[in-house]
């Protein structure tokens, strides 16, 4: 069933929605202004706490208590809104702000006050040339309209966003990065700790949210607490703008409230259509890149981050792969190993040194169709030797799809050995 | 940091809270391997090399204390994942495994990763041998290789970095310990990473590339072949080397050092660890800078002069001809028609028996350690007299610590105090940049003070103002006098006129007065720029250590940076017209080097003996003196301009060739061993002294000393510090021994200096041999400070620190400062003779350093610039009262106005020829072509 009404997506189906006139028109900014002049920035806070709102980024975090973290009387302290969106199969934030940036510009808005903070920016992929000309004239909108800038409404308040285009690195949407980035470095994490909510950008203690976590900010104030919890779980309040692709009919972006089994989302015929030519399912990646295989026998684990993570994955960016059995799982792994590798930032060994050598043999398997009889051994300890030994989760995540076809596929490979 | 207690494999210890895995383990005796990690800097936790299993005591949530087991053992929760032992912190209760089969898997896996990269090009490389890539791929790593590909990573090999450093990325493991280095310690960030993934490699960021006087570091801390120095490229396998214990005397840090020697021929200079002088460093010029000991021009027989040219001698003939002819001056004309000079770069047994041979057998006491170049300066004593405290350590120092750096380019002058004054604020203590101009050191300071050009007696004056008007003169607890008259001095201006003078706002004033005031110790370094404007303002800045109660204590006092390796030494040990040794003051002053030239061209120094100075090549005034007076010694390691004017060229052994003790600028006497046989058949100054004094004694010239003990006073020494009534020195007063010119070795020379000269009392070969307790510096009993290559351990002495000469009692200090000096000139400029680290020292010949000699330069600010319509590169001419000299003209963004700049000691550009004293003022003018 869709929605009746999209809480990120807001008048998803407005042609025009992405005009600054007809956002003010259907009631956007109003929240922000409300706000600023009736509420305090903590009981902004409390609310999003209240709501129970995760972080869309990736590890679901809730963003309440990440921003409880700021340390008390620290300033000055920066918002950064993460829109790298880097990773294989993740596409949300990208459309949410082509189809309506203006909610975005003001979730950073409301947000950067909920945590006192004059100065936000947004970190876009280098890529989305597009979405960052909107994202500048909505922010150039805002300021006209005086919603951004000094004094704001009056109220004494002061806020500046700025959007900084990145280079085209994965990498630089993982927190840390994206800070050495920010600030004009190579990107590359950072030891952790401190956490960015203590010292970050600049060493100031610094909040970092995914597009989508910040554009629910101005639903959850503008309707409450109660109305947001309406949608989705318990532990998963709320929808997900859920990005499905792969052998599917109908690949795209779906609001759904948390919690919707795997099945609807693919076969529903409002979503995803089924798979191409009515072929069986056989790998579903259910949160981007990085999170473990599932395959057709988790077809009903319901989506959100508990379901998925009881079935032995991750919900991650709600960014589902689904494939069918024209493909060779030694064949997936080696491309999305390949991307890992690619992407690598360098920095640790075992990643920096793992990816270029499990693509080594993951190619020759895979692309070159033989393998040697110490192959699969090999594969096996190359990703144990990453797991759990890597810096940051971009190595982490590399041993998923080896790893995953592997323990799922095991006689694709031997097959191809025995060639 | 109270001690927590962990458990590592199974053996509990205690170690500081906050420490971290590696260090902690370390400290129990159990070595966990790394890469990134190094014991100087923050760790970065990058390799993934130092994985290890961490527990910690399961608490229960209701009492918060340890749960126990049925055995009575505390519940250790294992953390999901291995951590990376050098950034995690050890507390209370931890367990530690660095032997499971999951953490050797995780190493073993760590390094056969690496190992897919590297090319194994080990014999070739210059690290081999010493390389912790292939030791801990020996002792931890896999055996053979799975990676099956022809595919190890390729670039373009070896890539210069500048002249003294080529980057090997193919070896690179990525550690980032060089370009952290340079970060962090050494404040040249010319060093950075370009790329990602496998291509992601080290690049230089500087232009010339890697410029930085402390490059050589990396190439020790660096864990493969990657860096390695030019110097020492192809030259030999390490094992092969052998380590010969020394001492830089290129500037007066004193760093230890090893000369790696193979066979008779010096292969590389390599840090040796002292926590106390250079912990584990070596600036470049100390590293690159020693090849002249090897230079193919060295002196290697006795010259005779024959008419226009010089014949080959043998010593005997050689020596006995100088005894001669010092005899005949001697008997013509007494003794005060001999001088004698000898660098500040001797060993303390060269000067001691330098300035005996003078007094005891010449009865001369025209004996100093400069040049006698216009701008040489009073003697500085009172980094002698207030000095450090004896038990001084930089490196334990931090928070609750002072240093004020007044007129002084550390970096230039004795570079490695850059590195230990950063560590300093890195630890917490609060840093003080005063200087008319930006020196590197300034970008590390808590606060710098720019005083106005000419301004910083202003300041001095300012602070000591200050401290007097918070009743500091009430708690001083030397002995002391002439407080009244500085007082005095200080009152004639109110704090708003002197804040003017300096150009310094009063608040700063304020807050350094109240730090220096405040501090557990307070350290007040100052160098040539502050030298230069006389005795009055560095007795003034002694009177500011004093009111603020930084003297006589240990890591307290002054550090004077003097030319020279060993300038401490000579003024300690007497080579000085107007002191014995101790500071012990002569009746009658001889000729400091500054009146000698006069003096020799008038007729009135008729013999010289020159040893280490090459006055003639930047004085005219030394040439004609040379050429008038009726016999010249010079004892060289190279036939210098003064030596080519000599009538006798006696060859010296260098540093490397000999053994010898040096006094550094913290007052520490530290041994230097000889590496190699001396060069052809030179010998050691002390020797060659020696020799000549015993021929002079054996044709009885003076039979019996004709000491000056009666009526010796003590040293007026800085006039600031006059020595109380009736405190004569027993030295003094000690009826004089025959004197012995029959030592064998040098340490025999030491022993004497030992018994005879009070504050060296107790500085015997022996003693110096003492290395202090193992550890004490961080150190590992099993091996050098995490890999540093093999050179470091320090088994050969860490020196002997001598008490400040205020501490010994023997002296009292006089608060009075002379008054500030009267310069009339009305030439608008002030002429600032640079100090530069890779200025004109000849001994930087044959090495590397010599393609980054400074280039001749008039330096002037923007301003001056402007006014005068000069743009970069136009020629300019210098005009002082007595001269002139021109050359190319550099603009600098950050000099004052009213400043001139020329690097000193250039060959190509004499400055003496100009200067008119310490200070001399300039006009400059455009040489239209
Ligand atoms: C390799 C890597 C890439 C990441 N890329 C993104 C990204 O493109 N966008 C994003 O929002 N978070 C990304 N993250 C997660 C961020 O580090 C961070 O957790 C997130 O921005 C927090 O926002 P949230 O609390 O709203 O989820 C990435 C993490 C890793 C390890
Ligand atoms: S796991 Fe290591 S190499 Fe990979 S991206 Fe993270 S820090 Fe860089
Ligand atoms: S050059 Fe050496 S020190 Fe620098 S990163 Fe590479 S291996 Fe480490
Ligand atoms: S700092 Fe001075 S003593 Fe040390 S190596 Fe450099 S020149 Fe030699
Ligand atoms: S990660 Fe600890 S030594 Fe490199």
């Amino acid at each position: 069933m869709p929605l009746s009404e999209y809480i990120i997506m807001r008048e998803l189906n407005h042609p025009d929605i992405n005009q600054f006139a007809v956002y003010r028109r259907v009631g956007g900014w109003e929240t922000y202004a409300a706000a600023l002049r009736e509420q305090t920035p903590a009981a902004l806070v409390q609310q999003v706490k209240d709501s129970g709102l995760r972080g869309r980024g990736g590890a679901g975090f809730p963003t309440g208590v990440k921003w409880g973290f700021l340390p008390k009387g620290v300033y000055p302290r920066y918002l950064l809104c993460n829109c790298d969106e880097s990773e294989p199969g993740t596409f949300n934030n990208h459309q949410i702000i082509d189809r309506n940036p203006h909610q975005v510009i003001e979730g950073v808005a409301l947000s950067a006050y909920a945590i006192e903070c004059h100065t936000a920016y947004i970190y876009m992929r280098g890529e989305f040339a597009s979405a960052a000309l909107l994202l500048e004239q909505a922010i150039a909108e805002a300021y006209a309209a005086g919603f951004l800038g000094k004094n704001i409404l009056g109220t004494g308040y002061d806020l500046d966003i700025y959007i900084h285009r990145g280079a085209g690195a994965y990498i630089c949407g993982e927190e840390t990065a994206l800070m050495e980035s920010l600030e004009g470095k190579l990107g590359q994490p950072r030891l952790k700790p401190p956490f960015p909510a203590v010292e970050g950008l600049y060493g100031k203690p610094t909040i970092i949210n995914n597009v989508e976590t910040l554009a629910n900010v101005p639903r959850i104030i503008e309707k409450g607490v109660a109305w947001y919890r309406s949608h989705g779980t318990e532990k998963s309040p709320g929808t997900k703008c859920f990005s499905i692709s792969g052998h599917v009919n109908r690949p795209g972006n779906y609001e759904l409230p948390f919690g919707v089994p795997l099945r609807e989302l693919i076969e529903s015929p409002e979503y995803a259509g089924g798979m191409r030519g009515g072929r069986p399912v056989k790998i579903i990646i259910p949160g981007g890149a990085s999170a473990p295989w599932l395959t057709a026998k988790h077809l009903d684990t319901p989506l959100d981050y508990e379901g998925v993570a009881a079935a032995g994955s991750m919900l991650g960016s709600g960014a589902v792969i689904v494939l069918d059995d024209s493909v060779k799982a030694p064949h997936v792994a080696y491309k999305m190993d390949e991307f890992f590798k690619h992407e690598s930032c360098g920095k640790c060994t075992p990643c920096r040194e793992g990816t270029h050598w499990l693509v080594k043999v993951l190619h020759r398997m895979a692309e070159e169709g033989h393998g040697e009889a110490n192959d699969i051994p090999t594969l096996h300890s190359i990703y144990r030797q990453m797991e759990g030994n890597c810096f940051c989760l971009l190595g982490e995540s590399a041993v998923m799809p080896i790893k995953s076809a592997l323990e799922l596929f095991p006689e694709e490979f031997e097959a191809i050995v025995k060639g | 940091m109270p001690d927590v207690t962990i458990t590592v494999d199974g053996r509990s210890f205690s170690v500081p809270a906050g420490t971290n895995v590696v260090d902690a383990a370390r400290m129990g005796g159990i070595a966990i391997p790394v890469f990134c990690y190094h014991p100087r800097m923050p760790a970065v936790g990058m390799c993934r090399m130092c994985l290890v299993q961490v527990g910690m005591p399961k608490l229960d949530p209701a009492t918060r204390q340890p749960l126990m087991d049925a055995q009575g053992q505390p519940v250790i929760a294992l953390m999901p994942k291995l951590q990376t032992g050098c950034t995690t912190p050890v507390s209370e209760g931890m367990v530690i495994n660095t032997k499971t089969e999951e953490v050797q898997f995780a190493q073993k896996g760590v390094l056969e990763f690496l190992l897919t990269s590297h090319p194994l090009d080990c014999p070739v490389c210059d690290k081999g041998g010493e390389c912790p890539l292939q030791n801990l791929t020996m002792e931890w790593g896999p055996g053979q290789s799975r990676f099956d590909y022809n595919d190890k990573v390729h670039f373009e090999k070896p890539v210069p970095l500048g002249d003294l450093i080529l980057l090997d990325r193919e070896r690179c493991i990525l550690c980032s310990r060089c370009v952290r280095f340079q970060d962090e310690l050494a404040d040249d960030s010319v060093l950075g990473f370009d790329h990602r993934g496998r291509n992601w490699m080290i690049v230089s960021k500087s232009d010339p590339p890697f410029a930085s006087k402390f490059s050589g570091n990396t190439t020790d801390i660096c864990p493969v072949g990657a860096l390695t120095t030019a110097d020492f490229r192809f030259k030999a396998r390490v094992w092969e080397l052998s380590s010969k214990p020394g001492i830089c005397t290129l500037c007066p840090v004193g760093c230890n050092l090893n000369f790696d020697m193979r066979h008779d021929r010096l292969m590389r200079v390599m840090p040796r660890e002292n926590g106390a002088v250079n912990d584990i460093w070596l600036c470049d010029k100390g590293r690159f800078g020693h090849r002249f000991i090897e230079h193919e021009s060295r002196l290697h027989a006795p010259l005779i002069r024959h008419g226009d040219h010089f014949v080959e001698a043998s010593w005997e003939e050689a020596l006995t001809l100088v005894a001669e002819k010092l005899a005949a001056v001697q008997s013509a004309r007494g003794g005060s028609a001999i001088a004698g000079l000898a660098a500040p770069r001797l060993s303390n047994e060269d000067l001691y028996l330098f300035q005996r041979l003078f007094r005891e057998q010449l009865g001369s006491n025209n004996l100093d350690h400069h040049l006698g170049s216009p701008d040489d300066g009073d003697h500085d004593d009172l980094g002698g007299l207030l000095a450090v405290g004896k038990g001084t350590n930089l490196m334990e120092l931090g928070a609750g610590t002072t240093v004020l750096v007044f007129g002084a380019d550390p970096e230039e002058e004795a570079p490695l105090y850059l590195l230990r004054l950063r560590a300093l604020v890195q630890r917490g203590a609060q840093l003080f940049v005063a200087n008319q101009r930006a020196t590197k050191l300034e970008r590390s300071a808590t606060q710098a003070l720019r005083y106005s050009v000419g301004g910083e007696l202003a300041l001095a004056r300012a602070l000591v103002r200050e401290l007097l008007e918070r009743g500091a003169a009430e708690r001083i607890k030397l002995k002391h006098s002439g407080l009244d008259a500085l007082r005095k001095q200080v009152l004639a201006q109110t704090p708003e006129q002197l804040a003017a003078a300096a150009g310094i706002a009063h608040e700063q004033i304020v807050a350094l007065a109240t730090a220096l005031l405040e501090a557990e110790h307070g350290l007040i370094m100052y160098g040539a720029e502050a030298r230069s404007a006389g005795l009055a303002l560095i007795e003034t800045l002694g009177a500011l250590a004093v009111l603020s109660g930084n003297v006589g204590k240990p890591n307290s006092g002054m550090i004077a940076l003097l030319p020279g390796g060993n300038s401490r030494g000579a003024l300690d040990l007497g080579v000085r017209p107007d002191a014995r040794p101790g500071y012990v003051l002569m009746p009658q002053r001889g000729l400091p080097a500054q009146q000698l030239w006069s003096a020799a061209r008038d007729g009135h120094v008729r013999a010289l003996w020159i040893a280490g100075l090459d006055p003639a090549a930047c004085l005219p005034d030394a040439r004609e003196a040379l050429t008038a007076a009726e016999f010249v010694v010079v004892q060289e390691l190279f036939m210098s301009e003064t030596a080519r004017m000599a009538d006798v060229v006696l060859p010296a052994a260098s540093v490397a060739e000999r053994d010898g003790t040096y006094t550094n600028a913290e007052r520490r006497v530290q041994r230097s061993r000889a590496a190699r046989a001396p060069h052809g058949q030179s010998r050691p100054d002390w020797q060659i002294f020696q020799d000549v004094a015993q021929m002079l004694a054996d044709m009885m010239v003076l039979p019996h000393p004709r000491v000056e003990a009666e009526g010796a006073k003590p040293a007026k020494a800085a006039k600031g510090a006059k020595t109380a009534k009736g405190q004569n020195e027993q030295v003094v007063t000690r009826p004089p021994e025959p004197p012995r010119w029959d030592y064998l070795t040098p340490d025999e020379v030491a022993a004497e200096i030992a018994e005879r000269v009070p504050s060296y009392g107790g500085v015997t070969y022996e003693a110096l041999a003492a290395t202090g307790n193992p550890g004490v510096w961080g150190r590992q009993a099993n091996e050098a400070v995490f890999y540093d290559g093999t050179s470091y351990e320090n088994t050969e002495g860490i020196g002997i620190a001598l008490p400040s000469l205020i501490s010994t009692g023997r002296f009292t200090l006089s608060l009075s400062p002379r008054p500030a000096p009267v310069v009339k000139d009305e030439r608008p400029l002030l002429l600032l003779a640079q100090p530069l680290a890779y200025g004109g020292d000849p001994l930087l010949r044959g090495s590397l350093l010599e393609r980054q000699l400074a280039q001749p330069a008039i330096v002037i600010s923007q301003s001056d610039a402007e006014k005068l319509n000069i743009q970069n590169g136009d020629r300019v001419r210098i005009v002082s009262a007595v001269g002139e000299l021109s050359a190319a003209a550099r603009v600098h963004a950050d000099l004052p106005p009213g400043l001139v700049m020329v690097p000193a000691g250039l060959p190509g550009l004499c400055l003496s020829r100009i200067q008119t004293g310490p200070r001399t003022r300039v006009s400059l003018v455009k040489v239209v072509v």
